[in-house]
């Protein structure tokens, strides 16, 4: 049986490009309804009607909580979706796709993961601070230098002590960091380092994720949700400090305080997690469920920087993807044929 | 069939048929600590398996097991993270379970890159396979038998004294505890026993020590069993050191009696031993057949414990994890690091010497920035000494002084040995020192070299500075695998990662007018020059005593080397060159001044003839000098490991003829080396060296060795 770890995407995936994503591929009409009845009942705008809008429109489906609950649905969706002769051997995901972790791993009910994302993104939305942007450390060719983003990690350690300025790490995510901070912090980086390509790149609409800026976005989680919304998963969890919990032995209250708690104000070590997922299960596959084909490119760097089979760069990653696939994008139809159920 | 094998489907068939042995239901843990507990004992039970298909394939090189001992993972989970843990090499579990406290690990991959000798394996570079990993604060271990637990007791030592004195390299909390896990039959070592005994001699008088023993009592080593009962016997009613006991088989009883163990150890600060009864599975290593020297049936028996099978049944009947949910993670576990050894015997290994090599030499360390202690400082502590600094003194003065400011200038420095605190040194080398600095910087030791070093490595582990002494080089020889074995090696097993800088300090060599004989001369150095990475010196007067001890100092602290610095017994006193002539006492050298690592000392500059010589063969040799007239320059050597050569060559480059001055033996001593160098660099010389006898005691004290006349004819025959 061919073995997978799956990835779920975080936020930013669900774009122009993927309106449309829920009514082409997901393949359980009564679990949509209940996201919609679900979002209807509080007054807001159904999953099934963003998705089939005729026009992107920034201002809504970039909201935190309309792009978490199309970004959970189609990743939740796209889970459910795996051929059955594929084993799925852990899950793990970027950021916010750690709440569509919870729910394809079985730490959640799909109702409760789908109310743990979109409320994480309300709140995100209405009190987040902060902002992120977009570095990248390494090349085009996607070569891994250790000293390049040492030097960039230095940088922004030495921009966040500074007096008046707020700036961290957000997200480890391949051959990019994604920074936080407040306006100053986020300003002085983009002042400090070499533009290239549009980098530094301001992620609109988002708060500073994964740093001390969102703490009380993370308290109000903590007195929200209950540890009893989570349970024992099904399979391996591997979360963003590269931690696995595992099937019937995750502390579920520790589970929980790392959700609402650390997950939320500490950096988020996707490379970490891929690596880990390699290493720890070595896959036949990694499966990126939709929506969007974005985060391809950084579990394809993570890998990379892990060394993994061998690759060192993009073009060692694009003969090996050529000759067997070792990476697929649900988000790609070419690639979800590969895996996905018969319809 | 393979005993791993039939181990196997009978943990298979037990627990797939529900043919469990009867237990009671376990309390103590959670549902999921339990589980989690399990999953480790499982990983670590099929790494062993998956370690003996590796090396069936020609890709693994390493099959000492830990099957039969999981119930470690167990007292792992009863620990901290943060616990130092120097473990016995049959310990995967407690590492896998330790592994599992501390986001981010990747330990199954890690512990197949160590079966694969991997360039990649974080903790020895593909060097060795051991047990250890920095993240998780489990320092490597060798396998010499028991060696490990001296510098547990010093590493509990440092932890505590910590507390009174934080250095600034202090690594773990001040609340941890240090564990150390050996086996039965280690437990009888010499070098264990002297451990369990140091434990008793600090715990006894009410001095702190957090030191959890934990002996793995499976009842036989390699083909030599253990009499029945003889760990209780012997363990359970010692002075000092609180013994408890625990079926290692049952993980809610071990995780419970380590929890107390280690409760007691970190509340109390007093030392513990726990004996964990486990079994021994498929013999000691791959290649040993226990069939071969134990019944069928005694083996069986020990299988019919299978501490996995015990667990799936602890778990079925707590209500924890039904038998089929275990069987799953154990096909499950067995798939997936299947999956990963295929990958990993894909990864790089060590290819040459220099690779190898490279972490021979432990990375320099940052310290923080000190310009010394100030004059006010130095004369609170100096006294009425200050104006004594002015005039010329003997050697042992001078390196008195030395040690003085060093520990004035280093809070984190601490001297450790027989009667060096209150007597103050046989040869009053230390005095004043505990009176100056107070007892927890100046340690009365007991009568056990294994214990100093141990001590040492185990401070230095924890950020002290140490500087061991052994009273007599004849008394290293019983302990030095403190330093060959241990000290030395685990910058090389660590890559680098763990280190023990230390100064011993360790009065030898001949020459004592009718002292002692042998035991208190002894003039052999070879088992401290063929050490890797270890640097030794050996001063020949006073000023160049304080130099070099000052750059053995910063040697440590910066570059966090392992130093010995030998110091020739016979110049302690020595005044006169010619008599009376007050050559051979110096003043004392300022505060701050060195001689560096490598640096050679050379008298005259002549070039009829050059004697190349080092500590009192220098000293003869420079006797010798006067006699012979200005076309003599004499080299004195200094550093006798790593030799300086290439120094020692371009000095007598210039001269006609060389004539080498050893005092250590002809085999196995100095001049061996030097001999060579010089021959490969195309110079001929004629060597004096000691004779291959031991020193006698009484007026024949120098007949082995050099003397100033045995010099002094070598060289007229020479410069005929």
């Amino acid at each position: 049986m061919t073995t997978a770890i799956l990835i779920c995407p975080g936020r930013g995936t669900y774009n122009q490009g993927e309106l449309g994503t829920l009514a082409r591929t997901f393949p359980d009409p009564a679990l949509l309804d209940a996201f919609d009845a679900a979002r209807a009942a509080k007054g807001e705008d159904t999953l099934s009607d963003l998705d089939s809008a005729a026009h992107f429109c920034a201002a809504k489906h970039a909201r935190g909580d309309n792009a978490s609950g199309l970004i959970f649905a189609a990743g939740y969706g796209d889970a459910q979706s795996i051929a059955d002769d594929i084993e799925i051997v852990a899950v793990t995901g970027n950021s916010m796709g750690w709440y569509t972790t919870l729910a394809c791993g079985g730490a959640v009910r799909a109702e409760d993961g789908f109310d743990i994302a979109t409320t994480m993104g309300r709140k995100m939305h209405d009190d987040g601070a902060g902002g992120q942007i977009l570095y990248p450390h390494m090349s085009k060719t996607w070569e891994p230098d250790a000293q390049v983003k040492a030097d960039l990690l230095a940088l922004v350690d030495e921009i966040g002590a500074r007096a008046g300025c707020r700036l961290s790490l957000s997200i480890d995510l391949g051959g990019t960091l994604v920074l936080a901070g407040d306006d100053t912090g986020l300003a002085a980086f983009a002042a400090a380092v070499p533009q290239k390509d549009g980098f530094p790149m301001r992620l609109p609409g988002h708060a500073g994720f994964h740093s001390p800026l969102v703490t009380p976005v993370s308290e109000e989680a903590l007195g929200h949700f209950s540890p009893a919304l989570l349970r024992q998963p099904r399979l391996p969890l591997i979360d963003g400090s590269g931690q696995i919990w595992w099937p019937h032995a995750a502390d579920l209250n520790a589970l929980w305080q790392y959700t609402f708690g650390d997950q939320v104000t500490q950096p988020y070590d996707f490379t970490r997690a891929i690596t880990v997922a390699a290493r720890e299960f070595a896959p036949d596959l990694f499966i990126i469920t939709g929506p969007g084909t974005t985060l391809g490119s950084s579990v394809a760097q993570s890998l990379i920087a892990a060394n993994w089979r061998g690759m060192a760069c993009k073009s060692d990653f694009q003969k090996r993807q050529a000759e067997h696939p070792l990476l697929i994008a649900m988000g790609r139809d070419d690639q979800r044929r590969y895996i996905a159920k018969e319809q | 069939m393979d005993r791993a094998a039939i181990v196997e489907a009978n943990f298979r068939r037990r627990v797939g048929e529900g043919d469990l042995p009867s237990v009671s239901p376990g309390s103590g843990l959670t549902p999921e600590e339990a589980v989690s507990i399990f999953r480790a004992q499982v990983l670590s039970r099929v790494l062993d398996l998956e370690s003996r298909a590796m090396q069936a394939a020609g890709e693994g090189f390493y099959t000492i097991g830990s099957s039969g001992h999981e119930g470690m993972a167990a007292v792992a989970h009863a620990l901290r993270c943060t616990d130092p843990a120097f473990l016995h090499y049959r310990d995967a579990a407690f590492q896998i379970a330790r592994a599992g406290q501390v986001p981010g690990q990747s330990i199954a991959w890690d512990l197949l890159l160590s079966f694969a000798c991997s360039s990649e394996d974080p903790i020895s570079g593909g060097r060795h396979k051991v047990l250890g990993s920095k993240a998780l604060n489990i320092p490597p271990q060798t396998s010499t038998v028991a060696s490990h637990l001296p510098k547990a007791v010093g590493a509990a030592y440092g932890i505590a004294a910590a507390r009174r004195q934080a250095p600034e390299h202090e690594t773990w909390p001040r609340d941890a505890i240090a564990v150390c896990s050996f086996g039965d039959a280690s437990a009888n070592h010499s070098t264990a026993q002297g451990a369990f005994n140091t434990a008793q001699w600090v715990s006894f008088q009410s001095i702190p020590l957090p030191l959890l023993f934990i002996c793995e009592d499976n009842g036989i080593g390699i083909s030599t069993k253990t009499p029945k009962n003889w760990i209780t016997a012997t363990f359970s009613a010692r002075p000092g050191l609180k013994y408890f006991a625990c079926d290692g088989r049952n993980i809610y009883e071990t995780h419970a009696v380590s929890h107390a163990a280690a409760h007691y150890v970190r509340r109390y600060r007093k030392p513990a031993f726990l004996h964990l009864r486990t079994v021994r599975l498929y013999g000691h290593a791959g290649a040993d057949v226990a069939t071969a020297y134990l019944p069928t049936a005694e083996i069986e028996a020990d299988e019919e414990q299978d501490p996995l099978i015990v667990s799936a049944a602890l778990l079925d009947a707590s209500g924890v994890l039904p038998r089929a949910a275990a069987m799953e993670i154990y096909d499950q576990t067995r798939a997936r690091v299947s999956r990963a050894a295929a990958e990993v015997i894909t990864r790089p290994r060590l290819k040459n010497a220099q690779e190898v090599m490279a972490s021979l030499i432990p990375p320099p360390r940052r310290d923080m920035p000190f310009n010394g202690a100030t004059p006010a400082q130095r004369a609170a502590v100096f006294g009425e000494e200050l104006k004594m600094q002015k005039e010329p003194q003997p050697m042992s003065r001078l390196i008195n002084w030395a040690l003085h400011d060093l520990m004035l200038d280093y809070h984190e420095i601490m001297l450790m040995g027989e009667d060096v605190g209150r007597k103050g040194g046989v040869y009053g080398i230390t005095q004043k020192l505990a009176k100056r600095f107070g007892p927890d910087r100046i340690i009365d030791t007991l009568l056990d070299e294994q214990s100093i070093l141990g001590f040492g490595i185990g401070l230095a582990h924890n950020g002290f500075l140490p500087i061991p002494e052994i009273q007599f080089l004849a008394y290293l020889h019983n302990a030095e695998d403190q330093l060959r074995g241990e000290a030395a090696t685990l910058p090389f097993f660590s890559r680098g990662q763990y280190t023990n800088p230390m100064v011993v300090r360790i009065a030898g060599l001949g020459y004592q007018k009718g002292f002692g004989g042998h035991f208190h001369n002894d003039n052999s150095v070879a088992v401290l020059r063929d050490i890797p990475g270890l640097i030794l010196a050996c001063p020949s007067n006073g000023a160049d005593a304080v130099g070099m001890l000052r750059e053995c100092v910063r040697l440590a602290r910066e570059e966090q080397r392992l130093v010995v610095f030998l110091e020739p017994i016979a110049l302690y006193p020595m005044r006169d060159l010619a008599p009376g002539d007050r050559v051979w006492m110096q003043t004392y050298p300022a505060p701050g001044t060195r001689i560096s690592f490598g640096e050679i000392g050379q008298s005259g500059d002549g070039t009829d003839l050059a004697i190349i010589s080092f500590a009192s063969g220098f000293y003869l040799s420079r006797q010798a000098q006067a006699d012979l007239g200005a076309g003599i320059r004499v080299i004195d050597l200094r550093w006798l490991n790593p030799l300086p050569l290439e120094a020692m060559i371009e000095a007598v480059r210039p001269c006609q003829r060389i004539l080498v001055v050893d005092e250590t033996r002809r085999t196995g001593g100095i001049s061996e080396t030097v001999m060579t160098a010089l021959a490969e660099a195309g110079q001929h010389a004629t060597r004096l060296a000691a004779e291959d006898s031991f020193i006698a005691t009484g007026p024949a004290y120098g007949a082995t060795m050099p003397s100033w006349k045995s010099i002094l004819t070598a060289a007229r025959r020479l410069l005929v």
